[in-house]
């Protein structure tokens, strides 16, 4: 595991690795949007009970996304490693847009079955700080001109922002909010109906590997962009 | 069977798949534009210098920042056989 942190054995492991995983992502997104149009409306929420095979893989992968992100800056500050901070700048994009859809679609979900757009709980104003992490990390790397001063500041953040994953997921258990507990494998709740089951793990996986593809992709760009600007400058030194 | 109809709750369905499908296939979209491009500009760099870039000794920090080259051996067939 560690091997691949040297940037040439990941490009050689991550390069057939990728496509891959875009061709798996492809099909179960596929799969399980057909899965998802096919099972019965549920007897309470009607066909909005649709909105949670797109919102809740959003989510979860959302706070997956803020979790590559923290670890990899962990790994950049402290081991000052230049792949860990690739990982951790190629996680914040697609975390961000992960997290906004989960609030956006949960917005669309609550609206008929609450009754509101947006209420200040703590399980959505939890995820809009995770939200709001994303936007920062990413708005910090790109006001610093220096990049490794940039990097190094954002990663401290990165790591700050990791105090708030276990807020998001416990929220619905330490406060009283309008969102709904856990209700997937979680025992003595009354869980999800098993019809529900086969589009939402289905989408759910299909989430998580088009995350994959689009880290390990977003990685491999990172690490030829940085050998681009090393070739540059060692031509402009010896021009 | 397939089940289109989300009658009366389609307002609230189709605008969250519909954005969902946008802004997947957007980070896809850029992912995949973004890549091709430093790939491009990484092979037209390599074949512009070759030896320069593969063979150049390179301080320790560049190496553990930027690793090898990702093809010597496409670069070294740039310049022709070496004796």
């Amino acid at each position: 595991m560690f091997g691949l942190s040297n940037p040439q054995r990941f490009m050689a492991f991550t390069g057939p690795l990728t496509p891959v995983l875009w061709a798996v992502a492809a099909v179960l997104l596929a799969v399980g949007t057909w899965l998802s149009f096919t099972v019965p409306a549920d007897y309470q929420q009607g066909d909005t009970v649709r909105i949670m095979f797109v919102h809740v893989p959003a989510a979860v992968w959302g706070l997956g996304a803020y979790s590559a992100l923290g670890v990899s800056s962990f790994f950049a500050l402290v081991f000052r490693h230049a792949l860990a901070d690739a990982a951790a700048r190629a996680a914040a994009l697609p975390g961000a847009a992960f997290t906004a859809l989960a609030l956006f679609t949960g917005s669309l979900w609550g609206q008929p079955m609450w009754g509101t757009w947006w209420v200040w709980d703590a399980r959505l104003t939890s995820v809009l700080v995770l939200f709001l992490f994303y936007l920062g990390y990413m708005a910090l790397r790109a006001s610093i001109d220096d990049e490794q001063k940039g990097a190094r500041a954002a990663a401290v953040l990165g790591l700050v922002g990791l105090i708030n994953l276990p807020i998001v997921k416990f929220s619905v258990d330490w406060w009283n909010t309008l969102h709904q507990p856990a209700s997937f494998l979680t025992p003595g709740s009354s869980g999800l109906d098993t019809v529900y089951l086969p589009p939402f793990l289905t989408m759910l996986a299909a989430y998580g590997i088009l995350f994959a593809a689009l880290w390990l992709t977003a990685i491999r760009t990172e690490i030829r962009r940085r050998r681009v600007l090393t070739l540059r400058a060692r031509q402009a030194l010896e021009a | 069977m397939l089940d289109l109809d989300m009658t009366p709750y389609a307002a609230f369905v189709w605008p969250a798949w519909g954005v969902s499908a946008l802004v997947l296939a957007a980070l896809v979209a850029r992912a995949v534009i973004a890549s091709r491009r430093w790939k491009r500009e990484l092979e037209r760099l390599e074949a512009d210098a070759p030896s320069k870039a593969v063979d150049a000794p390179r301080p320790q920090a560049a190496q553990s920042a930027v690793g090898q080259p990702e093809s010597p051996q496409v670069a070294r067939s740039a310049i022709g056989p070496q004796k």
